[in-house]
This record gives C-alpha cells, sequence and structure tokens, in this order.
C-alpha cells in the first residue's frame, strides 16, 4: 500500500476526529486475531510464554529476582494504583526518549509540548512545570529543586538497558522520597549482569535520529560493568501556522554501571552519566545544557525481605537559556534504607535521607531567583510497618514520614492501607494519605523584573501545599492471561499556589496559598494475553479536576491556569508476535480536550513493525502520530507547538 | 457534602462541557469487552513476580531429576499431580510452565487445595508462605509419604521438609533434606544434589 493512499483514509479534518478512526484502529488490531488463529504456531524457540523454563538448574540460580529499591511486591497485592512496563514494553515500543516511554502507563498523562518538552502528570495539575511528581532514575531524583518539576529534555538514558517503569498514581510521600503528592515514577535500568555484551543501533528518520551503543562484560568474580554512548539529533516541531517551531536539539550522552556482587549477599553499584546538549531557540541563541552524576549503592540481604540499602549521588545540571536565565546546581544526596520482618506477621521498613543543593542562579533580564546562590539541606525519616491479619488475608500497613525543609521546617507525612485479599487473584485495597509539596525556589524566590521596582517579589510566606487523598482500588486476574486493575480516587487540596496582587496600589504580586482544590476519578487498566502471542493492554482514565479561591484571595487566574488536565485519556496498547522473528506494534492513544488551554481532544497511533533476519540484528521501521500532519498536545494556542507524523528506520546488531 | 461546593451544577458551568468521542469509545468498550469474552483461555504468566516465574520453572526443572516409585502413579498414562498448599503465589506462571509438558508420560497436572488431605496423592506440594504457621503439622502430615514437599519457609528443608527455596542475594537458592527424601522413597538425582545445600541429618550410606 502506498503511503499517501493510506493517509487519504485519515484525513487531517478534526471535525471526523473519533469514531471512524477508532473502529479502523481497532479493524487493524482485530485483523492479527484473525491471523493468529489461522496461522501455524512457530516451531521451535520463539516467544515462549514461561520466559525461564528452558533455563537449566545452574542457570536459574543465576537470574536475579529482587529489585534493588524498596520491597519489591507482587503487583497482585500492591495496595495502590500501581502500572509497570517492563523492559521488553518499551523496547517493542520504539520509544526513542523516557517521555514517550512514559506513554506505555496507562495512568499518566502524558503530553508533548514542543520538540523537547514534555508534560506528564498522573491526577491532574499537569504543566509544563509539573510539581507534584516524585520522579526517580535508578534511585537518583529527577525534579529538579528549582521549580519541582522535571527537565524532561535531559533526562535520558539507554532504553535498551531499561528494566521497568513502576507508575504508582497517588501519594506515595511515606515511603517514598518528598514531592511524591500526586505519584512517583520510578524508572529502573538492568545490572550491568544483564546487560553483557555489544549493542549497536542506528536510527533515521525525519524527525528524529540517534545512534547508540553499549558494551558490557565481567571482571570476574561477580563483578560486571557496561558502558555506553548515545547521539540524538531532533527536527523543529511545526507552528499553529504552519511555521518552523525552532526548537530543534541534539543531545549526547555518555555512561557506564558497575556491579559486583559477594556471595554474602553484598551488592554493590556505581554508575554514572555525562550528558551535553543544544536546544534551538527563536531570536536568542541556542540553549545549552549540560550535566553529569555519579551514584554509588551498596545492599546488604541479611534474608530473605531482610535487608539494608545504602545509597549516595551527586549530580550536577547546568543550563544556559540566552535571553532568559542560567543556573548550576549541585546535589548530593544520602539515603538509607532498612527493611525486615518482625515476628511472623509484621514487616517493617525505615529509613532517613539527607540531601544539600547548591544552586547557582544568575540574574536574568526579565526575572531572577533571589538570592541567586543559595545552598539548602533537607532531611527526612520514615517508619513503616505492615501487618498481616485473619491468615494474611487483610494487609494494613501504616506509615510515616517526617521531613525537614529550609522552607516551612517539619513537615509530617502519615499514611495508613488496607489490602483485603479475596482470594488468590482478587484484592481490594483503600488508603488515606496525607501527602505535601514543599516549597521549591520559585515558590520563594522568584521575582520578577530581576531588579525593583517588582512587578512580583517572590512568595516570601509560602508555606507547603497540602493533599489528603482518598483511594479505593481493586485488582482481579480474572483468569491466567487476563488481569485488570481499577484504582478511584478523591484528592483534596489546600494551599495550592496563587500569585496576590498587592493590597497596594503598584506594590509588586506576592506568591501565596490562596487556592483550594479538587480532583476525584478513576483509573481501570487492563492487560489481556489473547493468545500465546498477542498481547493486549488497554488503559482509561477519567478524571474532573478542579481549584477554587480561597477567601481572601485575589488571584483569579491561576485557578484556570493551573487547571490544564483532560477530563479522560485511554490508551491501547496491542503487542502481536507475527512469527518468532517478526512482530507488530501497535499503539493508539485517546486524550480528551483540555479546556483552559483550548487544545482540541486527539487521537494519535504509533505503529512499529519489526523483523529479525538473524538472531542478533534487528531492522524495524515505525511511524509515529500517523493520525495527523500535525496535532497540539498542550499550552495556549499563541505559543503553541504542533508534533508532527513522523517515520523512522532502525538498525540494532547485538554481538 | 462540603466537597460538591467546588462542582456547579451543569447550567452554571463556566467552561462548555463536550465528551468528545464518547460513543466511539463505549463502542470501543463494548468491543473490546466481546473480545475478551471470547477469546480462547490461553495460559500465560501473567502477573506473577519475576520471583515466582522462576521457582515456577525450578520446580519444572527440579523433578527431572527426581524419580517416584512406580506405586505412586495409577498406570502409565496416569497423571503427574503438582499441587499447590494454601494461597498460590504463582499467578498462573506454574500453569504456564508446565503447559502441555509430560514427565516419562505422565501428563501434568495442577490441584490447588486449603487442606491437606486432598493434596495426599500429588507428587509434589508446594506448601505456600500463607501455611507458615501450620508448617510442622503439614511436614508430620508428609513424612514417610512419597510426595516431594517444597516450599519457601526459613527452615522447612530442615524441620522435615524435602526442598527449600532460600535467597542469597538476589538469587535464588535450594536446600534439600536427603534423608526426608530417602525416608520417602525419592531418587534424588546427582545433577540436582550437587547444586543443593544439604540440611537436616546425615545420612549413614552415600548414595552418590
Amino acid at each position: 500500500m502506498n503511503v499517501p493512499a493510506f493517509f487519504r483514509i485519515f484525513p487531517a479534518s478534526r471535525a471526523h476526529l473519533g469514531a471512524y478512526r477508532i473502529a479502523v484502529l481497532l479493524a487493524g488490531c482485530i485483523a492479527p486475531s484473525i491471523f493468529a488463529q489461522s496461522a501455524p504456531r512457530p516451531a521451535g524457540p520463539g516467544p515462549t510464554p514461561a520466559p525461564y523454563k528452558s533455563l537449566s538448574l545452574a542457570q536459574l540460580m543465576d537470574v536475579e529476582v529482587t529489585s534493588v529499591s524498596r520491597r519489591t511486591e507482587m503487583l497482585t497485592e500492591a495496595a495502590s494504583a500501581i502500572q509497570v512496563a517492563t523492559g521488553d514494553d518499551i523496547r517493542r515500543s520504539g520509544a526513542m526518549r523516557l517521555p514517550e516511554a512514559l506513554r506505555l502507563v496507562s495512568n499518566l498523562q502524558v503530553a508533548q509540548i514542543d520538540s523537547r518538552q514534555w508534560a506528564v502528570a498522573s491526577r491532574g495539575f499537569n504543566n509544563t512545570t509539573t510539581n507534584k511528581l516524585l520522579v526517580q532514575l535508578d534511585g537518583r531524583t529527577l525534579y529538579t529543586p528549582l521549580f519541582a518539576g522535571v527537565f524532561w529534555d535531559v533526562q535520558d538514558t539507554l532504553l535498551v538497558d531499561l528494566d521497568r517503569i513502576e507508575v504508582i498514581s497517588g501519594p506515595g510521600a511515606t515511603q517514598w522520597g518528598s514531592n511524591a503528592v500526586n505519584g512517583v515514577i520510578n524508572i529502573t535500568t538492568q545490572s550491568a549482569r544483564d546487560t553483557q555484551g555489544g549493542f549497536l543501533k542506528a536510527v533515521a528518520g525525519n524527525e528524529m535520529r540517534s545512534a547508540s551503543a553499549r558494551y558490557g562484560a565481567s571482571f570476574g568474580s561477580g563483578a560486571f560493568f557496561r558502558v555506553y554512548g548515545k547521539h540524538t539529533a531532533a527536527e523543529d516541531s511545526i507552528t499553529p501556522a504552519g511555521l518552523d517551531g525552532e526548537d530543534a536539539w541534539r543531545m549526547t550522552q555518555g555512561g557506564f554501571r558497575g556491579d559486583w556482587e559477594r556471595e554474602t549477599a553484598d551488592r554493590f553499584t556505581l554508575q554514572g552519566d555525562v550528558y551535553r546538549g543544544r536546544v534551538r531557540q527563536p531570536i536568542n541563541a541556542d540553549i545549552e545544557m549540560k550535566g553529569g552524576n555519579l551514584l554509588g549503592r551498596w545492599t546488604r540481604t541479611f534474608a530473605p525481605q531482610d535487608s539494608l540499602v545504602v545509597q549516595s549521588y551527586y549530580d550536577y545540571t547546568q543550563r544556559l537559556i540566552p535571553g532568559s536565565f542560567a543556573e548550576d546546581l549541585e546535589i548530593y544526596d544520602l539515603d538509607l534504607q532498612r527493611n525486615f520482618p518482625v515476628g511472623t506477621n509484621h514487616r517493617l521498613v525505615f529509613g532517613g535521607n539527607y540531601r544539600f543543593m547548591r544552586d547557582d542562579a544568575e540574574l536574568g533580564p526579565t526575572f531572577s531567583f533571589l538570592p541567586g546562590r543559595v545552598t539548602r539541606e533537607w532531611y527526612s525519616a520514615f517508619v513503616q510497618d505492615e501487618v498481616k491479619l485473619l491468615r494474611d488475608r487483610l494487609r494494613l500497613t501504616a506509615g510515616l514520614k517526617v521531613e525537614h525543609n529550609p522552607y516551612t521546617g517539619t513537615e509530617y507525612q502519615p499514611s495508613v492501607r488496607a489490602a483485603w485479599k479475596l482470594d488468590e487473584r482478587r484484592l481490594a485495597w483503600a488508603a488515606i494519605s496525607r501527602a505535601m509539596r514543599s516549597p521549591s525556589r520559585i515558590d520563594r524566590e522568584f521575582y520578577a523584573p530581576s531588579t525593583p521596582p517588582f512587578a512580583i517579589a517572590g512568595g516570601p510566606n509560602f508555606k507547603s501545599e497540602e493533599l489528603l487523598a482518598y483511594e479505593i482500588g481493586y485488582r482481579a486476574e480474572v483468569r491466567p492471561g487476563f488481569s485488570f486493575s481499577l484504582s478511584t480516587f478523591l484528592h483534596d487540596y489546600d494551599d495550592l499556589r496563587s500569585l496576590e496582587p498587592s493590597k497596594v496600589a503598584g506594590g509588586p504580586s506576592l506568591i501565596a496559598n490562596g487556592i483550594t482544590g479538587l480532583s476525584y476519578g478513576a483509573e481501570l487498566s487492563v492487560d489481556y494475553r489473547a493468545t500465546e502471542r498477542w498481547r493486549l493492554r488497554f488503559g482509561y482514565t477519567g478524571q474532573r479536576v478542579s481549584s477554587k479561591t480561597k477567601p481572601g484571595s485575589l488571584d483569579a487566574a491561576s485557578v484556570r491556569s493551573q487547571v490544564l488536565d483532560p477530563k479522560h485519556y485511554a490508551s491501547l496498547h496491542s503487542q502481536f508476535d507475527l512469527s518468532a522473528r517478526t512482530a507488530l506494534d501497535v499503539s493508539v492513544r485517546q486524550v480528551g480536550r483540555i479546556a483552559n488551554q483550548a487544545v482540541p481532544a486527539y487521537v494519535e497511533a504509533d505503529v512499529r513493525l519489526s523483523w529479525r533476519p538473524a538472531d542478533a540484528v534487528e531492522l524495524a521501521i515505525t511511524g509515529k502520530n500517523l493520525f495527523d500532519r500535525s496535532h497540539p498536545e498542550f499550552r495556549d494556542a499563541a505559543i503553541r507547538r504542533e508534533i508532527e507524523r513522523s517515520f523512522n528506520g532502525s538498525v540494532t546488531w547485538r554481538f | 457534602m462540603a466537597l460538591l461546593k467546588y462542582f456547579p451544577s451543569p447550567r452554571d458551568r463556566v467552561l462548555p462541557v463536550r465528551r468528545p468521542n464518547g460513543g466511539a469509545w463505549r463502542g470501543l468498550l463494548a468491543v473490546l469487552a466481546a473480545l475478551l469474552t471470547f477469546a480462547p483461555p490461553t495460559l500465560r504468566a501473567q502477573g506473577a513476580s519475576k520471583e515466582y516465574q522462576v521457582k515456577a520453572a525450578f520446580i519444572f526443572n527440579l523433578i527431572q531429576f527426581v524419580v517416584w516409585p512406580p506405586a505412586q502413579f495409577a498406570s502409565d498414562e496416569a497423571p503427574f499431580v503438582i499441587g499447590v498448599l494454601g494461597e498460590d503465589p504463582f499467578a498462573g506462571a506454574l500453569d504456564a510452565v508446565i503447559q502441555g509438558e509430560k514427565i516419562r508420560g505422565h501428563p501434568l497436572r495442577i490441584t490447588r487445595s486449603n487442606r491437606v488431605a486432598d493434596l495426599m496423592n500429588s507428587h509434589v506440594v508446594f506448601v505456600s508462605q500463607s501455611e507458615r504457621a501450620q508448617m510442622a503439622t503439614i511436614i508430620a502430615a508428609f513424612a514417610g509419604r512419597p510426595v516431594l514437599t517444597v516450599a519457601d519457609l526459613p527452615d522447612f528443608a530442615a524441620r522435615g521438609g524435602v526442598l527449600n527455596f532460600y535467597a542469597e542475594g538476589a538469587r535464588i537458592r535450594f536446600e534439600v533434606n536427603r534423608a526426608t527424601a530417602q525416608h520417602a522413597g525419592l531418587k534424588l538425582g546427582s545433577q540436582l544434589l550437587g547444586l543443593a545445600r544439604l540440611v537436616g541429618p546425615e545420612l549413614k550410606t552415600e548414595a552418590r
């Protein structure tokens, strides 16, 4: 089929978005099932339903089963709205950047703002600077203390080496770090032990090109390492008028990871990355960013579910945005966690964290962070107990996190969770939590313009934003190969950020806590293995997010500008093995309208066809955002960029 | 009730409420539901933790190296039964591993129960962690019977179970009580014993 003819079926007109496209795509998804039933089963080794079955006893003894971070839990037993994308899901998707991979997790709303920026949130309050998520990569916190959000444009790793992405929507503040108000994104890479050998990949397409390489080997005696390098270049996005978005970018990154395991159940990990990137911007010179990090972790396992983890890292980032802003940021972090059973029914986890930051934000022409140079410290401790009652049918978890931040002092974040196991395959759970978003620099120290008289003079009295969250969920494995999870939530926010006009004429506005918010909704995810070779994952989130000013607040604008969330979003991922060597992956996503930005609803699809002519070689072609020549996902029309349809081809070689 | 104040009645809504593609999504859900209903059931290692996927593979692998007394099978085609006692932690992984497999001509079956009595004629019984409190009773119930008892409970093998999984760092190891196995009439292959940590009383006759 020639490509233009294919797209004439999907005219770019938005008036027809919806029904028939879904019908067509669905037909595309159903077609494989017909094929699946008529095609003979692949002979010999192919995708097997039991991945470890073919291993020998000795090989089985070499497989790692516990993840390093926090306590590992069976997904079906987790008493929270957790969703997981595995490394395999990510590799199959053809994602080229981390935020793209996040689209595989259905409880996240992921909007691409322009060529490099992303707005990522769960349970609402999405923004270009979403500030209510805790995001971690291999235990390193990615959100910046500048505004408590993530600069997604510099967060990258070799995606083929990812082990999994876990997303908990809703508060995770007790056991996880701070800022886990609306959710936790926990990204982990595989141990160096599991990424041995060489890997080369080249991708070329009309919007992005990248080349990456990795080599992993053993030092012997249980010590393994890998090194990797990656270069990516992306084209400009497009403005609604069809002009160049002037945001083309390129990034170069390299890194390593070493894992060493001693027989006495000590595991050591040392890993680090360095990167450098450049982004085009209108009028001014290119944005330049660079950074690096080094992380060490020691895990001692005394017995199953009895362990100690000590982790420390250093993280440096620099960002120069000519015409607006420049920052040099250093972070030191030390984290400790102890995890052990008490008696037969209790499991205790406690830990502590210390974090030090040195930030240097230069005076900009239009705004500044004052004082420009600061050092800050945070420390926290948490304790959590899980008790099993009624012959393990009922699990109660209670925890408290106490955190000291340099702005508001000590904050308390308690949570209580209950999980009721109806039988081996069905679990109902409920939770009540309090989570705080403590101030970041932007909440207290933001001034505009840079010199008096100020129009905005910081937030001297800004205190932490508070959330009380109520959640009820249910997850079930209806039968082997078919499971679903349904989570519902009610989030009650207080002291959300507002900008209060001065009460005296000509005085500056101040950042304050004049807004309350409320959101409620439901998240459904369905995982269905239709046949041995065809898996479907479906996700749907329906939510209502609202905010209002508190008595005494004069900020009428923020109430609207804070709520930039679609009322629903849904996704369907189809993973189909046409044969042992050929795979077809189709993802369709539907996102509702963002009313306060007048971003129209859209449906988009990604399709990837891959073929392995030999065991070591994979060829793939990928089409992304296929339904429109270009479409917007976020931001007001005046400054909006649109995301274009794109195609790429890739070659992968393993040795 | 106070919560409702945030949500004005439809008439007061400032923003137009539109439900794009509402019909389409209902349609999609309906089709999806139909698909789910009519698709053939297949067994997949779905939802099982990696730990139990690996343990399921271990069990399948281990039984290749164990010989049961012939009397334990009613006929040459009689099923080989793996019992799961208590809450099944495998979440389908065990089903996926044994699907379509035979052991020396015997098709594999899984029986799940919370009662020891239901599993007395199994060839393998996996004792779930949910049965931890009754461990001693369970071991006593199977003593002397040709059943390969398997668990992942501390001291299970040392106290008279046949085989027990334990963790060493992030990896799974297993220990074997040879005295229990011998008493039960089970012959354990040297490949198995060579990888196992041996616990329990020393054997008088060196079988290897």
